[in-house]
């Protein structure tokens, strides 16, 4: 196998002074999966950004198929064959898929009038043929409309389109359900079977010994190991990322639960189209319980969510905290009612991108007495708050003016989390609270869940982790298609039988299935 | 092509990130160069105009106008004594209210272009008012005392009422603000018209005008001529009115949660903001200030309704944006405007040179100096929209 990309002695310094890749060799087979795996902020992405001609090293070279390279800018490395895929896609929303894939490179005809729609259309079915992407019926659908999956392999088709040969994908995914990212391995595995390299930034450490094939190993801009998947395990991975030995699964203690603290009775919720996505859910999540809620995403867990924190009205059914009928209190009165939201979508609800860190410390606590000053809001107090959080939570860069937009997705999460946990809640609505963040924060976000359920905090955990779930969980509802197909405990299924239930299979017909 | 853009998104990037030093930095230059393009203005219409004595003339080209004599005489116009200052300082207070009646909504993602009528109907509310309160008031200082806070609550309670109005219709219709609020402002100017012209007009002169407010009600000059109709109680309460606003967008909570509305909405109701809170409260006290701006402009300036009252809401959405929307800002960006329009009418006056040729001195250094900050609105946009990514940053 010959050579794809090589680096030597990359070394980016911003300004500033902060190092974000100190002296990094790597090689990268062609026809091959190589991930760079390390935690939030251990250079991957400003080391693929250097490949890539968005940032320029300050010193070290860049080969791609032997032949010295230097991009001044991504179109550049696009010329070389290298494209990349970006966590946070670039598509045109309103625009149609085949206008998407074209853009910027379009054929023209009548001496350049006229985009040539159909040698692009031809072009898209035929390497949609050869990758085998289900995509071609898209064609002319907005790609605002696809799923986040099929959004997804667009951006792939697009770099195919642009003749890419070695696809850089940046956590990839960080926004796709469990299923969608399978369907993403198995485009892996067509792209690789046709030649082509792929290097993966991940910091999942399953995803990655299922799909790759090398694992290069950065710890705080150095390069600590590159080894083979085969033989590799999750704890030996770990451990070179983080540094030290690390807890992958929750150790719970059990708590008595106390009294319900919420309880949701007979509650149905429509999407915003009118379509009634939550049908008759019943739940009671008691003082020092964690409820833990499995499903594959979009069957109503959202709208669900939604309805309890106060974000949307429900249809039908009641939606109680402490005995008391909140289902016509606005969303700021459940908030001072001790209700804290971990929303999954926390770049869009969680936190005004465009402000600073400080500023979202206060987002939700903005009338508590704890940050009011006179008439005012007491900017002193909300941030020493934002210390706080940012110290608990190990924010990076401990910054507390900086904005939320510059922060990556894993320390957005960490200090969303953070302000949350610190409000001093009494029922905690948690999606997907360890999205998108490393293991050792993973851990830590774990330990803090469970303290609070330990001081008689009542948790609602909505996660597309199955070992999430059923590590942290007193009781698992499983949910499908707007209700629960049962409501079990964790020590009594197994993750099949999680996964079967979830599909909307019950299990004793499952068991009959079995015996027969 | 790909440098292009790249250049392009170095650029917003560059003024994205300005601080308020380099910003005001930046505008100073802006005005420099915008004098100097001016300059070359003056000198191609003097060339091109005939008059019987040249201003200037250089190598045997004779001009009409001489471009530094045209800036000092504008400097002058402005500032040179203390009935022209007035004047000016007139100018500006008007356009820190309706300056402030753009800034506001637009924290909350608004835009108001109805300062305008707003501006209009408070007049005319604050002059039906005196009107009418004038024949059941004593006169004297007792009068003045009564006539006064009713002809200021007058404009506010209408303004803002008008402002309330798109306000409500945008919460509960969805009716997008830029259409009504534009539109309102005709209706505004045809109720005005209609109601002078009906029962208020004054029988003793042509055209609509109404009768003249009581004296008692008249905002008269202090350590000004009198006869430049500017109060400088009336100029300090509209720098309070700035500097109370100033605090409360970035100091209280209500400001807060109209600038979380008007940066991130989705942040902002899951931070249990009230949509239809701040968009109600920010159309209505924009129209409050606008209107304040009107009875001002009735009290201070003309004493009685009339037809064709300057663009000044207009002229507001302007110095609104030039001041980046910071209250705090509108000081210098109104004076600015204030400056150009006294001066500018001195330019005409006194050299003679056309309103056209004025217009466009006036407007270059408005283009000049709101052109970064437009950049700036537009970039901050495009960033927010992801279109473009202006800071590399980190991992």
């Amino acid at each position: 196998m010959s050579v794809a990309v090589q680096l030597q002695g990359i070394t980016k310094r911003f300004p500033g002074g902060v190092v974000a890749n100190d002296d990094i060799d790597l090689e990268i087979e062609q026809g091959s999966v190589h991930v760079l795996l390390g935690e939030n902020g251990a250079g991957k992405t400003t080391l693929m950004n250097v490949l890539y001609g968005l940032y320029e090293p300050t010193a070290g070279t860049v080969h791609i198929n032997d032949e010295p390279v230097s991009f001044e800018t991504p179109q550049d490395a696009i010329t070389h064959g290298v494209g990349m895929i970006h966590q946070h896609f670039t598509l045109v929303d309103p625009m149609t898929m085949l206008e998407n894939i074209a853009l910027g490179w379009e054929p023209v005809r009548y001496g350049g009038l006229a985009v040539d729609t159909d040698a692009i259309e031809t072009e898209i079915r035929d390497l949609s043929d050869r990758y085998g992407f289900d995509i071609a019926e898209h064609m002319h659908t907005p790609v605002e409309q696809l799923s986040v999956g099929a959004q997804q392999r667009v951006e792939v088709v697009k770099t195919l389109y642009r003749g890419a040969d070695i696809f850089i994908f940046d956590e990839p995914t960080s926004v796709l359900t469990p299923q969608e990212a399978d369907q993403l391995f198995d485009v892996f595995s067509e792209l690789t079977a046709q030649g082509k390299t792929i290097i993966f930034i991940s910091h999942k450490l399953d995803e990655v010994l299922a799909a790759a094939d090398r694992i290069t190993v950065l710890r705080d801009g150095r390069k600590i190991d590159t080894l083979d998947a085969e033989g590799a395990t999750q704890d030996q991975l770990a451990s070179k990322m983080v540094g030290r030995d690390v807890l992958l699964s929750a150790d719970k203690q059990s708590v008595d639960r106390g009294e319900p603290l919420l309880s949701v009775a007979d509650c149905s919720v429509d999407d915003d189209h009118g379509m009634r996505k939550v049908d008759g859910i019943d739940l009671t999540v008691h003082e020092g319980e964690i409820f833990g809620i499995a499903g594959v995403d979009g069957n109503g867990q959202t709208e669900l969510v939604e309805a309890i924190t106060g974000l949307r009205s429900q249809t039908a059914g009641t939606v109680s905290i402490r005995g008391t009928d909140v289902s016509e209190r606005s969303r700021r009165e459940r908030i001072e009612m001790g209700l804290s939201y971990i929303p999954g979508e926390r770049q869009e609800q969680a936190l005004v991108l465009d402000f600073s860190l400080t500023q979202n410390a206060v987002l939700g606590s903005q009338h508590h007495d704890q940050f009011r000053h006179g008439r005012g809001i007491d900017w002193a107090a909300v941030r020493e708050h934002t210390d706080r959080i940012i110290e608990t939570y190990d924010v990076r860069p401990p910054d507390p003016t900086a904005n939320a937009r510059s922060l990556s997705g894993g320390n957005q999460q960490k200090f969303v989390v953070g302000r949350e946990f610190l409000r001093d809640p009494d029922l905690v609505i948690a999606a997907h609270p360890t999205r998108g963040v490393d293991v050792g924060s993973m851990e830590f976000i774990h330990e803090q869940l469970l303290a609070l359920c330990e001081q008689g905090v009542a948790v609602l955990l909505v996660s597309a982790s199955l070992d999430e779930v059923t590590s942290l969980s007193d009781r698992i509802g499983v949910m499908h298609d707007g209700s629960f197909v049962d409501v079990v405990k964790p020590e009594s299924v197994t993750k099949d039988q999680l996964g079967l239930l979830m599909a909307g299979e019950s299990l004793d017909r499952e068991a009959t299935a079995r015996s027969q | 092509m790909s440098g292009l853009t790249a250049r392009i998104e170095r650029l917003f990037g560059v003024l994205i990130r300005l601080s308020t030093g380099e910003r005001m930095l930046l505008s100073s230059a802006a005005v420099l160069v915008a004098v100097g393009v001016g300059m070359i203005v003056i000198l191609g219409a003097g060339y091109a105009a005939t008059c019987r004595s040249p201003a200037l003339s250089v190598f045997g080209l004779e001009f009409c106008y001489n471009p530094i004599e045209t800036y000092f005489v504008l400097l002058q116009g402005a500032f040179g004594d203390s009935f022209k200052l007035a004047v000016t300082l007139q100018w500006t207070t008007l356009l820190l209210f309706t300056g402030l009646s753009f800034a506001i909504p637009y924290k909350a993602g608004l835009f108001n272009i109805g300062a305008q009528g707003q501006f209009v109907l408070g007049s005319l509310a604050t002059t039906i008012a005196l009107l009418w309160a004038a024949e059941i008031t004593p006169s004297g200082m007792l009068g003045r005392l009564v006539l006064v806070p009713v002809g200021l609550l007058a404009g506010g309670a209408i303004g803002g009422l008008y402002g309330l109005l798109p306000g409500y219709l945008k919460h509960r219709f969805e009716v997008n603000e830029v259409i009504s609020t534009l539109l309102l402002n005709f209706i505004a100017t045809a109720i005005a018209v209609v109601t002078v012209d009906r029962y208020f007009a004054d029988p003793e002169l042509q055209g609509t005008v109404s009768r003249s407010i009581p004296t008692e009600a008249v905002l008269s000059s202090q350590l000004f001529p009198s006869s430049a109709n500017f109060s400088l109680l009336v100029f300090a309460f509209a720098l309070l009115v700035l500097g109370g606003f100033y605090w409360l967008l970035t100091n209280s909570a209500i400001g807060y949660e109209i600038r979380t509305m008007g940066t991130q909405p989705k942040a902002a109701r899951f931070g249990g903001v009230s949509e239809r809170f701040t968009t109600l409260f920010s159309m209505t006290t924009a129209g409050v200030v606008a209107g304040v701006g009107g009875a001002v402009f009735i009290m201070m300036v003309l004493g009685r309704w009339q037809t064709g009252a300057p663009p000044v809401g207009f002229d507001g959405i302007a110095v609104s944006i030039l001041a980046g929307n910071n209250p705090l800002a509108l000081l210098p960006s109104g004076l600015l405007f204030g400056a150009l329009q006294s001066g500018g009418q001195a330019i005409q006056f006194q050299l003679g040179i056309p309103s056209e040729i004025v217009g466009v001195l006036r407007g270059l250094i408005i283009l000049l100096v709101a052109t970064p900050e437009l950049f700036r609105l537009f970039g901050t946009q495009l960033e927010r929209r992801g279109l473009i990514t202006v800071d590399g940053g980190r991992e």
